[in-house]
Order: C-alpha cells, then sequence, then structure tokens
C-alpha cells in the first residue's frame, strides 16, 4: 500500500473493527501530516527517556532517531530493575541503567549497535487500538527496511523480524493526549554482552542458550543489509513517508522541549523512579 | 517492597511469552502488600499501582482476589496477557505460602 493523497488533504487514521489483516480507512481531512524529523545522534539514558517524553508532553508530531552514549539498557516500566539487571556488571562496564515510561521487556542499547527510534504524535493521527498503532508503525518500518536490502515483516505485537528472527523490538504508551512509540534498531548484535548484562536466572550462560538467543535474534549486519546510518534512517525515513503518507522536515526541540526534557531528566536519574519495583 | 524474610513470590509466563511476577507479604490471612512486575504492557501503566493498593488488606482466597482483579480491569487495556491472568499469578504466589516456600 502506498500514499496517493495530494498536497492539499492527508489521510486520517481511524479505527476499525479488524477482521485478520489491519485494514484501514481513509478519509479527507485537514490534520497534517507533517512530522518534525530530529536526527538526534548520542544522548545518555536518562537525556534520552527525558527527551522522548518532553516531546510526548508538547504535542509536536515527530519522528526523533537517535543513540545511546554510554551504551545502557533500558527495562519496561513494570520491570524490576534488582530483577532484570546484572547491576554490578553494568556498573563495570560503563553501563547507564533506566527505567522506561513504557512497558515491556529489558532492552540492551549498544551504544554502536542500534538505531533507536520514536515516533510521537496526537492520538487522533493514528488508528485508536493499540494493536492498531503497533501495526501501522511496525509495518511502516518494514517496508523501509526494504530499501536497505531486508525482507523485515511485523510479527507479534511489536516485533519486526527479518527471515523469522527479531531484528526489532518496540514499546508504546499513551499520555497527555499523545502517543509515543519507541523502539530499537539492531545494526549488530553481541549475544554475549548482552547476556552478561541481563539477569537470566543463571549465574552462567551456556554456549547452547548463547546460540539458541542468536537463532531467534539478528541485526542488519547479520541479514547482509546495508550499514551505513545515514542510509539505515533514510530507509526508515521513506518508510513511513509510503506507509503513512508522513511529511517531514528537518527540525529542533523547542526551547519548552529543552526545558522539560532538563526537568525530566532529573526524574530518569534517580534512584526513586528506576527502583520503584 | 524490599527483598526480606517474609515476602512471598511467584510468576507466570502467559500465552505469548509475557512475564507477570508477583512479590506479597501477607500477615494472617490478608495481603499486606503487593507488587507485580514483568515485560508486559498495561494501558494507562498507572493503573498498576492502583491494583496493588486495592488489594493491600484482602483476604488471599482466588475467588476474594478475582472479585476485586476483573472488575478493576474495566478501564485498562492489556495487550498480551489477560485479567485472570493476575488473579492466576497471585493464585501461584499464595500456593508458594502453602507450601512454606518463603524466600
Amino acid at each position: 500500500m502506498s500514499s496517493f493523497l495530494g498536497e492539499k488533504y492527508s489521510r486520517y487514521w481511524q479505527d476499525f473493527e479488524v477482521y485478520g489483516e489491519a485494514t484501514e480507512i481513509y478519509h479527507f481531512s485537514f490534520i497534517s501530516m507533517e512530522f518534525r524529523l530530529i536526527n538526534d545522534g548520542w544522548r545518555n539514558a536518562y537525556e534520552n527517556m527525558a527527551v522522548d517524553e518532553a516531546i510526548l508532553m508538547n504535542n509536536i508530531p515527530t519522528l526523533r532517531l537517535y543513540k545511546w552514549k554510554p551504551s545502557a539498557i533500558s527495562i519496561g516500566y513494570f520491570q524490576s530493575m534488582e530483577e532484570e539487571i546484572n547491576l554490578e556488571e553494568c556498573k563495570r562496564q560503563g553501563v547507564d541503567v533506566v527505567r522506561r515510561i513504557t512497558g515491556g521487556g529489558a532492552v540492551y542499547h549498544d551504544s554502536d549497535g542500534e538505531i533507536t527510534y520514536s515516533v510521537i504524535c496526537p492520538q487522533e493521527m493514528l488508528p485508536r487500538k493499540i494493536m492498531d498503532i503497533y501495526s501501522l508503525i511496525c509495518s511502516s518500518l518494514a517496508q523501509g527496511l526494504a530499501y536497505i536490502g531486508l525482507n523485515a515483516r511485523h510479527e507479534g505485537i511489536n516485533d519486526i523480524v527479518v527471515n523469522g528472527k527479531k531484528i526489532s523490538g518496540s514499546a508504546l504508551t499513551k499520555k497527555y493526549g499523545n502517543v509515543l512509540q519507541h523502539g530499537t534498531l539492531l545494526l549488530k548484535v553481541d549475544v554475549k554482552k548482552m547476556f552478561s548484562l541481563l539477569k537470566v536466572g543463571k549465574e552462567k550462560i551456556s554456549d547452547k542458550e548463547i546460540r539458541s538467543v542468536e537463532e531467534r535474534v539478528t541485526s542488519v549486519e547479520k541479514e547482509g543489509g546495508v550499514m551505513d546510518e545515514g542510509k539505515v534512517k533514510e530507509a526508515l525515513i521513506k518508510g513511513f513517508e509510503e506507509k503513512m503518507g508522513l511529511k517531514f522536515y528537518e527540525g529542533e526541540l523547542t526551547e519548552k522541549e529543552r526545558e522539560d526534557a532538563e526537568k525530566l531528566r532529573e526524574k530518569y536519574e534517580s534512584r526513586e523512579w528506576n527502583f520503584k519495583r | 517492597m524490599k527483598a526480606e524474610n517474609g515476602i512471598l513470590k511467584g510468576e507466570l509466563k502467559v500465552r505469548g511469552g509475557k512475564l507477570i511476577k508477583c512479590r506479597m507479604r501477607v500477615r494472617g490471612s490478608v495481603i499486606e502488600e503487593i507488587k507485580f512486575s514483568g515485560d508486559f504492557f498495561m494501558y494507562p501503566e498507572e493503573k498498576i499501582e492502583e491494583l496493588e493498593e486495592i488489594l493491600k488488606g484482602v483476604e488471599f482466597k482466588e475467588e476474594k482476589i478475582r472479585g476485586m482483579v476483573i472488575p478493576f480491569f474495566d478501564n485498562t487495556e492489556l495487550i498480551g496477557e489477560s485479567p485472570e491472568d493476575f488473579v492466576t499469578v497471585v493464585s501461584i504466589t499464595i500456593k508458594n505460602l502453602k507450601k512454606g516456600e518463603k524466600v
């Protein structure tokens, strides 16, 4: 499916009953599908989560592409830091840890091994049902990945798979009248390192278990996709343009968003937030 | 809830792979404090804190728990798990008490 609307009108997504594969209806409205593109580079874990929430608070439809430095682990809103993460090892390896405002599982964000995206916009620009939002955004990303030579598709709740292996995971929340979906695209994957940082129930991980995860998880590198970061980002953007009919303009955070992010950073750095469950 | 003596733990892997964990402190036959954790999805997320609050002081019988938990989820969207899964994980945790498996 590709976008076919003229410049004057934009597509407006609405929810509907889903029978099998997600369907969508179009109706013409004056709601703009213009999105700000923030090509954000590296930030630390606390800033990254603060910036996502600051944008979520401020109603500007945005696609943000970013990375993490130092490498970090983010845990889902409902997870327990102590139960999920080998904190000593993270400290030893200089890996930050942060709780997200979104649910889901723990994710290792390697500073050079992945690109993170966040899609943030008013709820009325997206389907109302959460599963339909996942479907729309994940299938846009999957479509974009074709441009770097990958045959990807949306699978399960919120995974993107290539050759049956997971290459991207995501999570979303609805707050302040807006939706935030953020997720990762694995460029390279080091399962051994990932396991050293996460608690997986055993002191020592066997080679067999590492192989088992390697059989389920893949990366752009492993699948022989184009590794150039600029080209990967372009591909993701094209996916959103084609599938959702978005039009992008390059932009930065507003002053208000910067101020909000600065305040929110304190929350994400706090023990109270990170160790709340 | 800090991990200390008298804290019960239980967990449930739901169909589709999400994990719901439960930690609970009990006094007599009632729940004194309860926390859920895991890689699940619930919208709005903060409702989990409300659920933990309303279960405080509830007698730990499965039907009592179910009577609190099921109606609670009327206004809450779950993806990947069901209200009944929360009842089940509480029941599993309570069974650990009956088996004397205090952590």
